[in-house]
């Protein structure tokens, strides 16, 4: 089977842009926060993993950064000012975060909105503008609030949400790493992103996409009964592409669009898992090696409930819209012989897949399994 | 040096070693133990079973082909799993019909262990899955080739991990968890009978549009269970006595959102296989009212004790929902009923 073409970051048509697998600079692993966004809002070629090429719809910030992470700190006065070079009208909204909205844009217009950031957590901004439609083209990503002051607990551990939200369950998690018999380590460390990852889920229907490029006015109510998606992706990539192979030295891990989705790390450095589903399909996210504990999730209102009940969980739900929180404790994968570990003929990194068990997902253009949602976590070292 | 040709710990990661020329290898069982117990499991075995209409529907399941109780029969879903926590356990499998892996879901051994075959191996002729469950509850296995196809035709079974007893002889969920006094495993799950007229093992695999990113499931069973008997056949109905106490293992294994109502109050006691109200950060189970709607995605477990305080029929509904549009499936016909019994 041939490897689908790789293809250079370009213009096509003198307006449209590509998005390939252009590699991505490497980065810190420590993170920014900024005040200040401006977005413009145009046509994206993408290349699906077996080689199709789907016309999409993106919020670029500058001009080959498609779907932009917003990192924010709690309580700063926020910026986004969004510039229109779509031939249709669009609009922009952080679901769950007041004073977020800026009104439909016509062509060639610029609006802006200045809001202050919410309490810590994950959000997802999109286009409001006709329904589901344009979030469906593309036009969504992540919104992420780091909490004032690292949102530590009593007893000083680091959490990703603001104090005025912990509750004792919560707290008692967090200060049980590196503090309790079955998590000896390292405790969960904020600013990191070695420490924590993140997964868009989106779901493509190429008809949908061709429909909007050929300029048809797609009635947003039409589209759930005629959704037939083809490609399963995390943060745009499916299969192959949501991880780095090959990889020399650890660091290398978290670089890139892969290294913001596969966890790695030595056992006992927890990491976040902040979970979104952008599309129009429930996923069932389920994940190998380590349960993982479910700290939020966002109410239908997309309030962020903060659980104080927390749950371990191989699978779990998230549907359309809704974000959710867990941290993958990178604890000794427990049913790994007591005898045995750490293994000896058996090689490190452990590598676990995390998929949506609604197999449907790990498809690509209807066959090609496992090239759809999913990735995999890997513990480089024991301790 | 242990020897790991075909495999992803002993060759490079490719795009085509990702699905369509995925390892295949047998490798020893790195890191091996004597076992406490073993398991056989040979699939894919082809099963042909008679719907309500009359329909012949062809399952792929896993048989038992345990040496010292031979000739066992083929059954779908396949033969469950039961160990002891603690146990090293030792899954032996064997393929009769190309490569095939079994993966025990929510098992959390070495990757070798763990069925994947992008990252470990698929396995060609045999290989032996090693593993010592930590924790006692419910899981289940399923083939993890080709997954979308080969656990929908039907190549999974329970996987249940009992709890070491106590010497009270009282039977416990997981170690100084809740007692019960019968259980029942009910697991759903959906049939699309064009899905099972494909006969290849490896559809789709190197790039051919074969559908299966579309579900349209017209059969609804319960455990095995055709869904129209599933409220009085003897595998799934709950008989139960005032005051005692059942054990439900609930799993979702269609790929429908499910959701299940009790006409009876229950208790979720657990959930994954990992237990609820014994750790500061998870002090409570849950008590849920009758007649209240739960929801699972694909494949997750709750483990609910029910407890009844009169005698009755309690209808328990299951609806099967689409994955996008959130509808009954097949015309609202998605759905089935199974019963608690109490007298
Ligand atoms: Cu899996
Ligand atoms: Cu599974």
């Amino acid at each position: 089977m041939k490897r689908r073409r790789f293809l250079q970051l370009s213009a096509v048509g003198g307006t449209i842009a590509t998005i390939g697998l252009s590699p991505t600079p490497s980065r810190a692993n420590s993170t920014t926060t900024e005040t200040n966004f401006e977005l413009t809002i145009a046509p994206a070629n993408a290349e699906m993993i077996d080689g199709t090429m789907v016309y999409t719809l993106q919020y670029f910030h500058g001009f080959d950064n498609p779907s932009p992470e917003m990192r924010v700190r709690e309580g700063k006065q926020i910026t986004v000012t969004v510039t229109n070079n779509d031939s249709q009208p669009h609009g922009f909204i952080i679901r769950g975060v007041a004073g977020s909205y800026i009104h439909t844009m016509q062509p060639g217009q610029t609006g802006t909105t200045t809001f202050t950031a919410p309490n810590g957590g994950t959000y997802l901004y999109l286009d409001h503008y006709k329904g589901q439609l344009n979030r469906l083209m593309g036009l969504h990503g992540a919104f992420i609030v780091e909490p004032e002051g690292d949102g530590k607990t009593p007893a000083g551990s680091e959490t990703p949400y603001s104090v005025a939200d912990h509750n004792p369950q919560l707290q008692a998690l967090f200060d049980a790493f590196g503090n309790h018999p079955r998590f000896p380590g390292d405790r969960w460390r904020a600013g990191d992103l070695r420490r924590e990852k993140l997964w868009i889920f989106s779901q493509v229907d190429p008809t949908l996409n061709e429909r909007v490029a050929a300029g048809e006015l797609v009635d947003p109510a039409s589209i759930p009964d005629n959704f037939l998606p083809r490609y399963f992706t995390i943060n745009g990539l499916s299969g192959f592409d949501t991880a780095n192979h090959h990889l020399e030295d650890g660091n290398a891990a978290h670089d890139g669009r892969a290294g913001r989705i596969m966890p790695s790390g030595k056992q006992g450095e927890p990491c976040l898992l902040r979970c979104i589903n952008a599309g129009l399909a429930t996923h069932a996210c389920h994940i190998h090696g380590n349960h993982c504990f479910e700290l939020a999730r966002s109410d239908y209102k997309f309030r962020t409930e903060i659980s104080s009940n927390i749950y371990e969980h191989d699978t779990w739900e998230l549907l359309p819209l809704q974000r959710a929180e867990l941290l993958l404790p990178f604890e000794r994968p427990p049913d790994i012989p007591l005898d045995r570990w750490p293994p000896v003929e058996e090689p490190f990194p452990l590598r676990y897949v995390m998929h949506c068990h609604f197999e449907l997902s790990q498809t690509a253009g209807g066959g090609n399994y496992p090239q759809g949602a999913v990735t995999h976590w890997q513990m480089t070292d024991p301790l | 040096m242990f020897d790991w040709e075909d495999t992803a710990f002993g060759e490079e990661i490719t795009y085509s070693t990702f699905g369509c020329d995925v390892f295949k290898a047998d490798p020893q069982t790195p890191d091996r133990l004597e076992p406490d117990v073993h398991i056989y499991r040979e699939g894919a075995e082809k099963l042909d079973r008679i719907a309500p209409d009359g329909r012949r529907i062809r399952f792929w399941t896993f048989r038992d082909t345990d040496p010292a109780a031979p000739n066992q029969r083929v059954t779908h879903p396949a033969p469950e799993i039961r160990v002891t926590q603690g146990q090293i356990v030792h899954t032996h499998l064997t393929t009769s019909t190309g490569p095939h892996t079994i993966h025990h879901h929510g098992i959390e051994p070495t990757t070798a262990n763990d069925g994947v075959g992008h990252v470990s191996f698929e396995v060609g002729d045999g290989y032996t899955y090693q593993w010592q469950p930590a924790r006692a509850g419910s899981f289940f296995y399923h083939c993890h080739r080709n997954t979308a196809l080969h656990f929908e035709l039907g190549m999974w079974g329970p996987l249940i991990v009992e709890a070491p007893d106590q010497g009270d002889g009282k039977k416990r969920l997981y170690e100084d968890g809740p007692t019960y006094d019968s259980e029942m495993t009910w697991v759903a799950h959906a049939v699309d009978p064009r899905w099972h007229l494909i006969q290849d093992h490896d559809a789709g695999l190197c790039g051919l549009d074969v559908g299966l990113n579309r579900y349209e499931p017209k059969y609804f069973m319960l455990s095995g269970v055709w869904g129209n008997r599933a409220h009085y056949d003897p595998t799934t109905l709950i008989k139960a006595q005032v005051g005692e106490r059942v054990l439900i293992r609930l799993l979702n294994a269609s790929y429908t959102i499910l959701r299940v109502k009790f006409t009876c109050p229950i208790e979720i006691v657990a959930a994954d296989g990992h237990s609820w109200g014994r750790e500061t950060w998870c002090p409570t189970t849950r008590r849920v009212p009758a007649n209240t709607v739960l929801e699972l995605v694909t494949a997750q477990r709750y483990d609910i004790i029910v407890e009844p305080t009169k005698t009755g029929h309690f209808p328990v509904f299951m609806q099967f929902r689409h994955w996008i549009t959130n509808k009954v499936h097949d015309n609202g016909k998605g759905q089935l009923k199974a019963k608690v019994r109490v007298t």
